[in-house]
């Protein structure tokens, strides 16, 4: 909305500038909405067209832009982007980053917590197993985007590779979950490897043209091959997980008969709900360890530059190859919970939509921070829930909280990224090393 | 300076293209162990093709590279590092966003050596460059251009090279500072005996340091000799000393 005045390397200040600014971006409102909101048409009982107009709400429309570049552009100057001197008095700057380093503890524990706090309230439990799901996802495709910089735009695809093979691998077979998780991840790591090979050599835009269409063929391929997969129909009755061998259902020998307490259909969701936790917390903690071992660092020196890379004497094959196959596998993963949890899936839970989501969750929450990511995955997937009562206008929010995040924090929330490499031990610097124009 | 037997590193009639455009049309070069030896040339001469084309890309068409006496013309880019040849490339490309720990420790990456190794040629790399010891907690895009060239070298380094072949140390930085990049050079040379082969266009520098050095004109060596010799020769100064307007 602020698209003018956004090209201005300094913007102006001062009420009249500000004015301006707003008259401005309330007229290209004018015009843009005169049409799109201004004149309603519609076609009539016979098939003709019949049309009224809509001032009432175009003059409102107007009158909200006009506004809102007025607040936008007073924000602009008060917060200023990432980079400019910021006029935070110390004593906030140092209480926040107390609470950066307390604050992934904190949600941490918070999160264990949840299925106490909320125990009898089915759909907060169903909204963070949700979003907890999301942030598996995140931190899966995070490897992929964020450490080795290489744009992914078919994650899905991987998600929907380990939700069919669980489904799959139960529904014909009768396997256990705890026997398809693993092998969901394999599946899905090899599909990743797949995806690889050809695109080892495609950077940047390419890549992710690519990668679009990976997602796409596994997805079309799930619909078309109706013999396996059952088509557009999807799979139903995936078998539930069971804890360890033992089910947990209202059955003599479930969980419940078993520990002698009473049956309660939360017990499942609960499972399910520190199961996904655990499944994010692990690839969480794989990939945090990753990035302090030699491949992990590769991974984010590949997405610095391959060249360097090839010169140190990196494989640069087996380093994308093994990211590809990393970050799959964790979709594998989260594609069997989904599996066990939804009981049915079909070709329309993973469409282009979803593999977006992902994306935006990693870029939004910072690439290749971990708590960005779920910060970001609790902000969107939470978000969405909270604004379902907006119903159309959801999506505007989101586009529009979108652009604010860009402009403020380009880097996402979090752009910090923590070195991994420290001296072993403090050593000071001594002064006969450091002299005035000796390198 | 003791003459091995065999080089440690020979380039027999090598050619290599971009696609059409031969870049290299038959380059014979030696570097024998502990020596200094400069390429020169023009823009556009083959330099930098001919560092790029000895780890690989682009694959060389025809003639050999020949290291230690083995033919290394077809192992893999990333296996050379491992025969303890590093590289630090043109345009220095440091990782911006890794710290400079991160960046050093990079070069070690690759290679196998043992925490204490690892740890003095970290210590050595210090010695020759303070400056990284200071910005060691830095991201590596924060430093100036003469730190980031440090990095570069001090980071090829790090795999505890025979062999250092150095692209354009000297491009883009002040006169004083190139002279330190420099003085490091000489001193890795003499103390630690280490062998390396310099691309410059600097030729001035290059030469002086250089024991001996090649000049390449169009994808040819045109000339070779030692350094001293190489500067005093008229075409080599109305070339690339005094104006280099017949480069």
């Amino acid at each position: 909305m602020t698209a003018p005045s956004t090209n201005t390397a300094k913007p102006a200040t001062g009420i009249p500038a500000l004015f301006k600014t707003a008259f401005i971006n309330a007229l290209v409102a004018l015009v843009l909405f005169s049409l799109m909101v201004g004149i309603r048409t519609e076609a009539g009982s016979d098939g003709q067209l019949t049309y009224w107009t809509r001032f009432g709400e175009l003059a409102s429309l107007v009158g909200i832009v006009f506004g809102g570049s007025i607040v936008m552009e007073l924000l602009r100057q008060w917060i200023g982007p990432t980079g400019t001197e910021k006029l935070v008095p110390p004593a906030i700057r140092s209480g926040m980053s107390f609470v950066g380093r307390y604050l992934a503890p904190a949600l941490l524990i918070f999160t264990l917590l949840v299925p106490v706090i909320f125990y009898n309230q089915r759909y907060i439990l169903d909204l963070a197993i949700l979003v907890l799901t999301y942030v598996m996802l995140g931190w899966g495709l995070n490897v992929v985007v964020g450490l080795a910089g290489l744009l992914d735009l078919g994650y899905v695809a991987f998600y929907a590779v380990g939700a069919y093979s669980y489904a799959l691998l139960a529904t014909n077979f009768g396997w256990s979950f705890w026997v398809c998780l693993p092998l969901a991840g394999i599946l899905a790591a090899f599909w990743g490897v797949l995806l690889g090979f050809p695109v080892l050599r495609l950077r940047g835009d390419y890549l992710a043209i690519v990668t679009l269409a990976f997602g796409e063929i596994i997805r079309l391929v799930i619909i078309n091959w109706q013999s396996l997969t059952g088509g557009p129909n999807g799979v139903s009755g995936i078998p539930r997980p069971t804890f360890f061998g033992i089910p947990l259902d209202n059955s003599d020998d479930g969980l419940a008969a078993k520990l002698g307490i009473e049956y309660s259909s939360t017990h499942r969701i609960i499972f399910l709900f520190y199961l996904i936790l655990a499944l994010a917390l692990l690839t969480n903690w794989v990939t945090i360890r990753l990035r302090r071992l030699p491949i992990g660092r590769a991974w984010e020196a590949l997405r610095e530059d391959e060249v360097a890379c090839r010169a140190l004497g990196i494989n640069t094959t087996t380093t994308k190859l093994t990211a590809f196959a990393t970050g799959a596998m964790f979709g594998g993963f989260a594609g069997a919970f989904f599996a066990t949890r939804q009981g049915f899936i079909s070709p329309e839970s993973f469409t282009f939509q979803e593999s977006a989501l992902v994306l935006a969750i990693v870029v939004l929450g910072g690439m290749g921070s971990q708590l960005g990511v779920a910060l970001a995955a609790l902000a969107m997937i939470g978000g969405f829930e909270l604004f379902r009562g907006l119903e159309g206008y959801r999506m505007l929010v989101f586009g529009m909280a979108m652009v604010l995040i860009m402009i403020w924090r380009p880097r996402g929330l979090i752009g910090h990224r923590a070195p991994t490499v420290y001296l072993t031990k403090a050593q000071a610097i001594s002064s006969d090393l450091v002299k005035e124009g000796h390198g | 300076m003791t003459a091995a037997p065999t080089p440690l590193l020979a380039i027999r009639s090598l050619r290599a293209a971009y696609g059409k455009i031969e870049a290299l049309k038959g380059v014979d070069v030696e570097i024998n162990a502990g020596e200094i030896v400069a390429l020169i040339g023009a823009n556009g001469a083959g330099k930098s093709t001919l560092m790029m084309t000895i780890f690989g890309k682009p694959r060389a068409r025809a003639g050999q590279i020949l290291y230690e006496g083995r033919d290394i013309t077809d192992v893999p880019t990333h296996e050379i590092a491992h025969l303890r040849i590093a590289q630090s490339p043109e345009g220095r490309r440091i990782f911006p966003r890794m710290s400079v720990a991160e960046n050093l420790q990079m070069g070690a990456d690759a290679t196998e050596c043992t925490d204490a190794e690892r740890e003095a040629t970290l210590q050595r790399v210090f010695t020759l460059f303070p400056r990284l010891k200071e910005r060691y907690a830095q991201r590596g895009g924060t430093l100036s251009g003469g730190e980031q060239q440090m990095l570069a070298i001090g980071r090829a380094l790090m795999s505890r090279p025979r062999l250092l072949l150095l692209d354009e140390p000297s491009l883009g930085l002040a006169p004083l500072i190139a002279r330190q990049i420099f003085d490091a050079i000489r001193t890795l040379n003499r103390q630690d005996g280490l062998t390396v082969l310099i691309v410059e266009q600097n030729a001035n520098h290059a030469l002086k340091l250089a024991h001996r050095g090649y000049v390449m004109v169009n994808g040819l060596i045109t000339l070779a000799g030692t350094g001293a010799e190489l500067l005093q020769r008229p075409e080599i100064r109305a070339a690339y000393l005094e104006g280099g307007r017949h480069g």
